[in-house]
Parts: C-alpha cells; structure tokens; sequence
C-alpha cells in the first residue's frame, strides 16, 4: 500500500533536515510557492483531507472560511495537544517526521496568506517539543522559513508553545485560549476561529496529522491523495492500536480500513491467547463495540451508521477478563479530571458520573443507578460549550448498553465479580 | 428588523438581540446565572437553553442572536427537563444552607428550584465537594465558596467593570472556586456590586450580613446622595430604619453599578440624625417644638434686616437640598428678605476622591441643581464667609450640617461671629454643635424631589416612609417661614414647588415630574 | 521569602516576551520557567511574575491551577508520574503503580522524606501503544515492567 506520511518513519535520521530533504522533503513547499494560492486549497479540497483531529471537518472548507478581507493578519495553530486516551499518532508524527508537519504547515499558510503559526504541543511532550524547536530552527535556517520563503517574498514566523497538562486544550477553542495565556476554558461559538481566534485574528486550527498530509498531496495531486482513501475521506490514517495486542503501535492504513482487519491482521491479534470483548475504535470518546461489531470499515459513515465514530482512530483493545465497570470507571475519573468546569452538565455531570461508577464498581451501588447515569448522560449530551460532555456521556451511555449485565450484576451481589482490578 | 416568534409570540427586534433579550421584551422569562445585561455574555450557566426550530440542539437564549423568521419555544418538556437538570446539578455539590444564608429571599437558585418544583437530589448528601465557608475577602464581601454556582459574574465584573481582576477560579472541573489570591484582598471602590450581581449566597455583603431577612424589608427608588453622580438606587428600609441601597439601572447614569462610599450612604438616614428643634442659649440646648421656634428663626431674619438692612441677613444654600428646596430658598433670600448674601459651596471637608468611572470629586449630589438655579457659588461663598468674619452678619439661616471645608473649630470661630444662626439639617455635625437655633429635617428617605447630577441631569427622589421625630418635610418648613416673611405661598408639596420652578428657571422649562420619571432627564444648559 | 529568575532565566523570560503578540500570552511558558528554576510554583513565584507581567496574582493562580504540570507545592527531586489511563491499565499499570509504591514507600500523591521521589498518577501521556507507561520528570519511560521501573529509578543519582 502506498504510504503518505510513515515512508520513511523507520529512518532514524528523518527528523533531520538533510535527511529530510535527501528524501525530497520542501519540494512540496517549492512547488507550492510557485502555484497560485487558490490552486493549492483547490488541491486540497479535491484530495478530501478530512482533519485529523477528530472531528472530521474537511480541511479545504475550513481552509475556505477565512474572512476574504486580507486587513487583518490571520493565524494558523497546530493542534499537537493530543491528549485523547488511546491515541498516540501525533507525537510519533512529532518524533519521526518533524519537517513533513514544518512543510506541510508551511504550505498551508501560505495558500491561506498566514505570516504567523503557532504549534500547540501538550505540555508533557517535551522530547517531542524539542525535536520541534529543533526542526524549526533548521528550516528557518534552510530559508524555508524566516523571511523571504525560497526567494517569494512571503514570510512566516512560527512558534513551538507548550501546554502544562490540560486535555481540554486540545479542544481547539480552548487551545486558543491557552495559547493566550488563559485558562483553557472552551469559547463559545460562534464566533468561530475564522473570524475571531488567536489574539483576536482569523485563525485556522488543524491537526498534526492533517497538516503532514499536505506536502504530499501537494506533490502527487489532490485525486491521487483522495484515491488512497474513501469517497467521503481521503487518504490514509494513522490508526493507534493499543491493548494487549500481539503488535501495537502506529500503523498508516487506507482511511476505510476494515476493523477487525486491523486488530487480527495489522496487530496479530490479541496476546497470550486472549479472547477479544470489547473494543473502542476511535479514542476513548467514542461509543465501545462489543467483539461482534467488529466487522465495520473504519471510514466516517460506516462507522456512524454503527452508532459509533472514527474519531482520532485510536483503536483500544479490551480482553476478556476485563471487568467493563472498572473499565469506565477509568474513563469517567478522565473526563472529571479534564473538565474545565465553566458548564453546569459537564462540570457537575462528569464529577457525578465518575462518584456512581465508581460506587458501581465498589460493590456500594444502588438499584437506580443505572438510571441515573443514563438520565444524567441525557442532561449532559449536547447541551455544553464544547463535545467534552459528550465526549463523557457517549461512553457512559455504550458501555451501559452493551455491557448492561456486567453493571446490573455489580449491584446485585454488592461486589466485583473481577475482584476489583484488570 | 428581523422578527420571530417565541411561545407563539410574534415580536420584532433590532439585528443583533439575542434570544433572552426578545423574550424580555414581550414578558417572557427565560432562567439564567452567568447572563447578566451589563456584562459580556458567557454562556457557561446553561440555564437558558431554548428550543429554536430547525436546530437539533437546543441552544442557549443568551448567546443566540435572533434571525428574522426565527421560531422559539421556551415551554416545552424538552427544554423544562433541560433546565431542571442543570438546577439538580447545580445542587448536588451546593450546601443548600438556606436557612444560615443571607441570599435567601433573593436567591436565584432558590427561585428557580422552586418555580420547576424540584425537590430532593438524587445524590448522596455525604459526598459533596466541600470548599471553604465564610471568608472575608476585603472591600464589603464575605465569601462562601461552597456556595458559588461558578457563574463567573464576578469574574467578568472585575474584568470588565474595575479591571481589577481580584477574584478568579482555581482549579479546574467540579474542584472549580472562586477566590482571591492569598494576601490580594479585594481592592477597588465597587466591591459591593459583587453581592448585587452574585446570583446565589457566596458573594453576600459585609454590612447586611445577618442584619435582616430579606423579605421583611420594602424598597423605594432614590438616588444616592454621596457625590455629583447621583447614581439610581433601590433603598430598602424596614419602619424608619434604612437597610441598605442597590444600585437601579439607569444606562446614563450608573449603568448597573454604585460606589462603595455610595452604598453606605444610607447609615446617614439612620445615625447621629438631628430629630428635634432646639435652641442653643448660654451654651445650653433648649428642645423647642417648631410652632415656638420657627416664628423666632422668621422673626431674627427679618429683624435683621429691618435693623441693619437686607445684607445683615445671609443665607447659605446646600448642595444637599433638592432643586425645589433650592428654589424656594433662592427666593426666600432674593424676594423676601432681600438680601444679596447668599451663596453655597461644593466643598466638603475630605479629599474629594474621583475616578474616571462614577465617583464624582464633588460629593454633594446637587450642586449643578444650585447652579442652574442661580445660587451663587465659587467666590461668592467665600466673600460670603468674609463678610461673616469681619461680623456684618447679624442673622445666618444656613443648609446642610457642615460649611463646606471648615473644620470643626473653624465652624465654631465663624459662626460666633453671628449673633443668630439658624440651621436646617438632618445630621448632628460641626454646624448643629455651635448653631443657635437647630431645625430638622427629613432625610433625603423621608423626603421627596430632585437633585441634577454633574451632567445636568434631573433625577427625582422620594420618601420612603414619613419624617423621623420631629424631623419637617422641608418644602413645608420653608412654605411656613416664607409665610412668616409675608410670602402668600400656597406651596403643597415638592411637586407644586417643581411646577413653579420648571415655569421660571429657564434650564428646567418644559419638564415635569411625568417626563422626568424614574430614570431622569436632562435640564438645559 | 522573595523570588526571581536568574540571569538566564530573565534572558529567557525576555525572549518570551517578544515572541507574543500578547503579554498574556508569556503566562503559560513563564510558569514553565520557574518550575524550571524554582523546582515548584510558589506563592512568592506566581507574584512575582505577575509583578513582570502586570496582571493580577489571582489571574497567574487561576492559570497555574488549571493546568496540572505546574506544581504548587514542592515535588521530590524526581516526580514519578505513572499512566493509569485505559490502555495503561490494560496492559498493568495498577499493578506497577503498586510495585512503585512499595519500593518507594509511598502512596501516590506522596513524597519520599528524603525528597528525591514524588509518586503521582496521572493521565493518558499520549503513548498508549507502548503502554504501560511513566514520566519520571521531562522523560518518558515506555512498555515499563517491574524490572525496568526498578532499572530506571535504582539508576537515579
Ligand atoms: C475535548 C476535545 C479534545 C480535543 N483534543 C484534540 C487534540 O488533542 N488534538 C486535535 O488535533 N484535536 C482535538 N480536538 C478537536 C479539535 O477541537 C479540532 O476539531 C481539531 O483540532 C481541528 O483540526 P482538524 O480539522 O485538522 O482535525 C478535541 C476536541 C475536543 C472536543
Ligand atoms: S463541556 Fe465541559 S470541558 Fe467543554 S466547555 Fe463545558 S465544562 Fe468545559
Ligand atoms: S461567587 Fe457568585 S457571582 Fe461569582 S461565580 Fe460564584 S455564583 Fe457567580
Ligand atoms: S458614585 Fe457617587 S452617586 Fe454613585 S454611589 Fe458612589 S457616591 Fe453615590
Ligand atoms: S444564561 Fe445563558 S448560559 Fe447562562
Ligand atoms: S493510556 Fe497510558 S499513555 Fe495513553
């Protein structure tokens, strides 16, 4: 299979400038300079680069709600906060192949006429920030960024800032804010960082690995991109396998790869004769699959249609043996934790959701509760600044519905049938 | 001009109103915490989700600005279970010490649990997130965290209002709190605003802290009588004992908000009042009723006067008295007694403390009515006082209970030179310590009319509840002394008195105490 | 108790300073810098940079303690953070936050009295898939066992 981004991950030296380029790294960024800057965004709409992030938005139409009017300077950030339980692709991006997010983040702003970027890492990645500060100091050492980009008179100024432990902050209005000096409390929209981002400015947020993709989209053409990939989602993704799987670890695949192809085939299956129970496909925030559901292709509709989402396609692998109660409890502790707190549902919901799980799992729960932690998911769901209470409910919700038996079964006989541990 | 409808309601609304604000329009309350109108919107309470069609989310009314053709519904079971669930999970982790609260009566969390009947948490009472109870936390404000619902009003006001920034959240999630940072008290001159706009019991004031159960006490509109801003207020009393003020919203004037010096101001009309008449003879006060004094005050005026001429009488007009009272003062002095001696002045001992936001440098709340009305000031007050030293003044009425920046001892040296001085005042103070006949009158509760702030702007007052004591109305006592100086007034109260005026004094011309109303009016000139 | 930065730290607070629009914007990566310096946030820190930034102490302390890297109060001389996220746990990192305590004595939360470790649990560290995982100051430790949790740490000055 053709590979976009992970070519040459096994390369030790590709983090390095020359490396980098001995392999035809900052072509892309020459070729796109010569380009007209339209013709750049229109290659990657026609690639159908939908974002990494998460959400799934397509990279060209975001790119295409930028004010028209050029009177204000605009900002490009790059989401590098992950933060997302199960996932793990960007910082190998970050550590493998710093220059292709460099060029690829050049080429965006400069399709979008953006003379200041900033990369958002979380705070924790401090290697990975490193090789960054590092990467950027040989490109702008390189002329590919600085002053003047390769003789074209355009300028771009780029900043590695670090986060300090706060997965709200991938959240990318509440990114903005961080990156402001704030506290990370997501902003209402609208308005949306289009029009009012970074210190006020039209400003463009996109992931790591939406970024990366762009220098190769740009040296073999939107339509080949999109040919790796599905008709609604172009390209290929990096999907995260995590668990006890015979092989985890990072692997570049077509966006629509099929699901159990990718835990049996691509990660050998699961370790030391284990039998699979449940798996959550795209980042902890996404609705489990109990191990019979597995047969679904990874590409945003197939998996919808499943009451699921690919999400950051960060696959987790979860055995039999597993007590699913404690499991979530592991999740609800996460969402309460990371919280910002400005919204009643979420603030309250998630302190509340993590309190009956895990009283649940503590043999202490009541007859209702699985009500209650349903009607509470109700009250959450939608009805918050951002998709972190949902992002806490969707799972609350599937591992209840799936999973019923084993929650119904903790309060009925007043303790854990797995002894309270994995 | 898009329109929409809400609840059915038809209603047109200029570009760019939110949905909360439409609905108040056509009498519909939608719930609320963060959302507050002087404020920056916020949208983090979640208390004001409406269901907007064509929307599958429902959407908070706050920060949804209406389009034309817009169809709302605020009265579905949707949005009723959505705003009952935002209450319950704002009570899971609050106190409900309603009982011990000061906010109870006035508490919007309270309200609101009410008005959707809702009844007992479903959570356990032994895990709440505990915080910390009463803190003191400088300015006027105690503190409980434990009740704060994290509406962020508070923050936002010391952004946006003092730019202070004093209070902030700590922490994050359900371990989110209010506080100050440790040893940065809050340090502005708008302090008690934050017990105003706090929707619930955790930011409460200092001063009421205990001191009376809301729903005992009733309220009158007046304005704050501490400087030339002369910020709307609500004044809370209780029989004749004033509680506290609020600020009323007037957009021209104070916007939402009163100063901390303002907002005590109220004590006046409670402490060290001057209730009865007395007379001051040999160094002895001798209680007077005002049948037996005020002949003598008319008598020694124009005595006076008739002895030694028009200008052996003198009258000092105070920026505290309204328009009405001034008028009928100015012609007291200039028609009836003739004389050219009279003045007022602005000054006030203290430093005549001013920002750039309400706090006026002159601290009386009518001086500009003075001026408008012809009251000389400036340099004809101290001329005035010249004339007093050098001892051709031989009969004084004088307003208000201090002259202007003298001390005490400075008072007392100025008005021995004057064989009568009369004062009409409503405190004890260095006037009311040396004056020879002592006349009180109402406080500025007791009494109704107007006073122009700084800009010109005519503001009316009224009285909250009669006189204390013996304390007179002042249109009546000057109608009476008037009489006595042979006036024929017919005056009956403050607003005859404005009738007259506004028919004569050029700056008020055309205006009444109808298009005056409660939030003022600009005089002319 | 007073507190500043030494001389390259101000130099590095200055670079700071010029590469935002903002001088807000500066909050973030100063705390940052005096974790670096100082081992900890103190109060006398947060004052102090907000003295250099001319903001409100109140608003560097609402930042400070939304973001959990930021320590306000002292950590040991190495801070034992251990994943115990979904894939962390799946693959035994109760078990190893277990063994971590025993062998330092602690709980997590707690510091050796000696002050050399600091146990705490944290987070996904965004390295699932070489779970389990732990960061012992700036650096990562990844598909850790009992024995290489005891190799890292016996291996500590
Ligand atoms: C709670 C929450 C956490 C998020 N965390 C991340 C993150 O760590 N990295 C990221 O790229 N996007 C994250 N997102 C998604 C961003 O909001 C945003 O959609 C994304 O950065 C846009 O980039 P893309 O269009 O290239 O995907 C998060 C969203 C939410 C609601
Ligand atoms: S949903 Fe949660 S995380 Fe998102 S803004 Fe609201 S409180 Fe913060
Ligand atoms: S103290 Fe009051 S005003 Fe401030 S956030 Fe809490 S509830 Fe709101
Ligand atoms: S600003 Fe002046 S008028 Fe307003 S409350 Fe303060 S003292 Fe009273
Ligand atoms: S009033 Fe609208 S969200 Fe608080
Ligand atoms: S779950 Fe431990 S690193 Fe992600």
């Amino acid at each position: 299979m053709e590979t976009v981004l992970t070519t040459h991950f096994a390369d030790e030296r590709y983090r390095f400038i020359d490396t980098y380029r001995g392999f035809g790294g900052y072509e892309a960024l020459r070729k796109a300079i010569s380009m007209p800057r339209d013709a750049i965004v229109e290659e990657v709409r026609k690639a159908n680069l939908r974002g990494r992030g998460g959400a799934g938005f397509p990279a060209g139409v975001k790119w295409g709600f930028l004010p028209k009017d050029m009177s204000r300077p605009r900002v490009l950030v790059v989401n590098a906060d992950e933060g997302e339980p199960g996932t793990f692709k960007d910082r190998r991006i970050m550590s493998r192949a710093p220059h292709l997010l460099v060029e690829g983040l050049a080429i965006a702003c400069y399709a979008l006429t953006i003379h200041k970027a900033y990369i958002y890492i979380r705070g924790e990645f401090v290697r990975e920030a490193g090789i960054l500060d590092e990467a950027v100091s040989e490109a702008y050492a390189s002329g590919f960024l600085g002053k003047d980009i390769l003789g074209s008179g355009f300028d771009l100024d780029v900043t590695v800032h670090r986060g300090a432990g706060a997965y709200i902050c991938g959240e990318e209005t509440s990114t903005l804010n961080s990156l402001e000096g704030k506290r990370g409390w997501p902003r209402l929209k609208p308005p949306f960082p289009a029009t009012i981002g970074a210190f006020g400015l039209p400003t463009i947020v996109n992931n790591v690995e939406t970024l990366s993709d762009v220098p190769w989209i740009i040296t073999h053409g939107g339509e080949r991109f999109a040919a790796l990939g599905c008709e609604k989602n172009g390209g290929t993704r990096l999907v995260g396998v995590s668990g006890p799987v015979q092989r985890p670890g990072i692997y570049e695949l077509p966006a629509d790869v099929n699901l159990r192809h990718v835990i049996y085939d691509v990660a050998g299956g699961l370790r030391d004769g284990k039998k699979l129970k449940a798996v959550i496909p795209g980042g902890s925030s996404t609705p489990v699959l109990r191990a019979d559901e597995i047969d679904v292709n990874f590409d945003i509709e197939s998996m919808a249609k499943l009451g699921t989402m690919a999400g950051t396609s960060g696959v987790i692998v979860i055995p039999e043996g597993t007590c699913m109660v404690r499991a979530l409890r592991v999740l609800m502790n996460f969402y309460a934790h990371e919280s910002c707190g400005q919204c009643t549902p979420c603030r309250e919901g998630t302190g509340w959701l993590r309190k009956v799980v895990g009283r649940i799992e503590a043999g202490e729960g009541r007859p209702r509760d699985i009500e209650l932690i349903l009607d509470l998911c109700d009250n959450m769901m939608g009805r918050t600044i951002c998709a972190l209470a949902d992002a806490a409910a969707m799972p609350a919700q599937s591992f209840l519905w799936k999973f019923r038996e084993e929650f119904d079964r903790h309060i009925r006989d007043r303790k854990c049938p797995y002894g309270n541990r994995f | 001009m898009p329109s929409l409808t809400i609840d059915g309601k038809a209603v047109d609304v200029p570009v760019g109103t939110t949905i909360i604000n439409a609905a108040e329009k056509i009498g519909i309350e939608i719930p609320r915490y963060c959302y507050h109108k002087h404020l920056s919107v916020a949208g983090n309470c979640r208390m004001c989700l409406v269901e907007v069609e064509k929307f599958p989310k429902l959407q908070t009314a706050c920060s949804t600005v209406v389009t034309d053709g817009m169809v709302v519904r605020t009265d579905t079971e949707k949005v009723r279970k959505a705003v009952t669930g935002v209450l319950e999970f704002l009570l899971i982790n609050h106190p409900i010490d309603c009982p011990i609260c000061d906010q109870a009566g006035e508490c919007e969390l309270q309200n609101y649990y009410m008005k959707f009947g809702l009844h007992k948490s479903r959570f356990a009472l032994e895990d709440k997130v505990r915080k910390k109870k009463v803190q003191d936390i400088g300015g006027q404000i105690v503190l409980d965290a434990e009740r704060c619902i994290l509406c962020s009003r508070c923050v936002r006001f010391l952004e946006e209002v003092t730019g202070t920034r004093e209070l902030q959240f700590f922490r994050r999630g359900d371990h989110s709190e209010i506080s100050v940072f440790p040893g940065r008290p809050l340090n502005n001159n708008y302090t008690g605003n934050l017990a105003d706009i706090c929707p619930v019991g955790a930011l409460t004031s200092k001063d009421f802290r205990f001191k009376c159960r809301v729903w005992f006490l009733k309220a009158f509109p007046s304005v704050c009588t501490g400087c030339a801003r002369g910020c709307n207020v609500e004044a809370f009393f209780k029989g004749d004992i004033l509680y506290r003020y609020k600020p009323r919203v007037n957009e021209a004037v104070n916007r939402a908000w009163m100063c901390d010096f303002g907002r005590l101001e109220y004590k006046k009309a409670n402490n060290a009042r001057l209730l009865v008449p007395f007379v001051r003879e040999d160094g002895r006060e001798k209680m007077m009723s005002w049948g037996g004094l005020l002949p003598q005050v008319a008598y020694r005026l124009k005595d006076a006067v008739e002895r030694e001429g028009p200008d052996a009488a003198a009258v000092i007009a105070s920026p505290q008295s309204s328009n009405e009272e001034l008028y009928l003062v100015r012609r007291i002095a200039s028609d009836l007694l003739g004389t050219k001696n009279l003045a007022f002045t602005s000054r006030v001992p203290g430093d005549g403390f001013s920002d750039g936001f309400l706090i006026r440098g002159d601290k009386n709340p009518n001086s500009r009515g003075a001026q408008l009305l012809r009251i000389p000031g400036g340099p004809a007050f101290d001329e005035l006082v010249v004339k007093i030293a050098a001892g051709k003044v031989r009969a004084l009425l004088l307003f208000g209970d201090v002259l202007g920046d003298l001390t005490q001892e400075e008072t007392a040296g100025l008005l021995s030179m004057v064989p009568f001085v009369a004062q009409a005042g409503t405190n004890e103070g260095p006037v009311s310590a040396v004056a020879t006949a002592v006349l009180p009158i109402a406080s500025v509760a007791e009494r109704g009319g107007t006073f122009t702030n700084h800009a010109g702007r005519v503001q009316r007052f009224h009285a909250g509840f009669p006189p204390r004591g013996k304390a007179k109305d002042t249109i009546g006592f000057l109608t009476s002394l008037a009489n006595r100086l042979g006036a024929g007034w017919a005056f009956d109260g403050e607003a005859s008195v404005f009738r007259a005026l506004a028919a004569t004094e050029g700056p008020f011309a055309g205006m009444s105490y109808e298009s005056i109303g409660s939030l003022g009016q600009e005089a002319k000139g | 108790m007073s507190v500043a930065f030494s001389d390259a730290g101000r130099k590095e607070f200055e670079r700071l300073l010029a590469r935002y629009p903002e001088k807000e914007a500066v909050i973030l990566p100063a705390l940052h810098l005096v974790q670096k310096e100082f081992g900890y946030v103190s109060d006398e820190a947060i004052v102090y940079i907000a003295g250099l930034l001319s903001v409100a102490p109140a608003q560097i302390e609402g930042v400070a303690t939304f973001y959990t890297m930021y320590n306000r109060k002292p950590v040991g001389k190495y801070h034992v953070q251990v994943c115990r996220n979904l894939s962390c746990s799946l693959m035994g990192a109760e078990h190893l936050i277990g063994h971590l305590s025993r062998k330092l004595g602690i709980e997590p939360g707690e510091t050796t009295p000696d002050g050399k470790f600091t146990l705490s649990e944290v987070e996904c560290l965004g390295s699932c898939g070489t779970a389990p995982v732990m960061q012992v100051n700036d650096e990562y430790h990844e598909n850790l066992t009992e024995e290489s949790i005891d190799a890292v740490l016996d291996g500590l000055p």
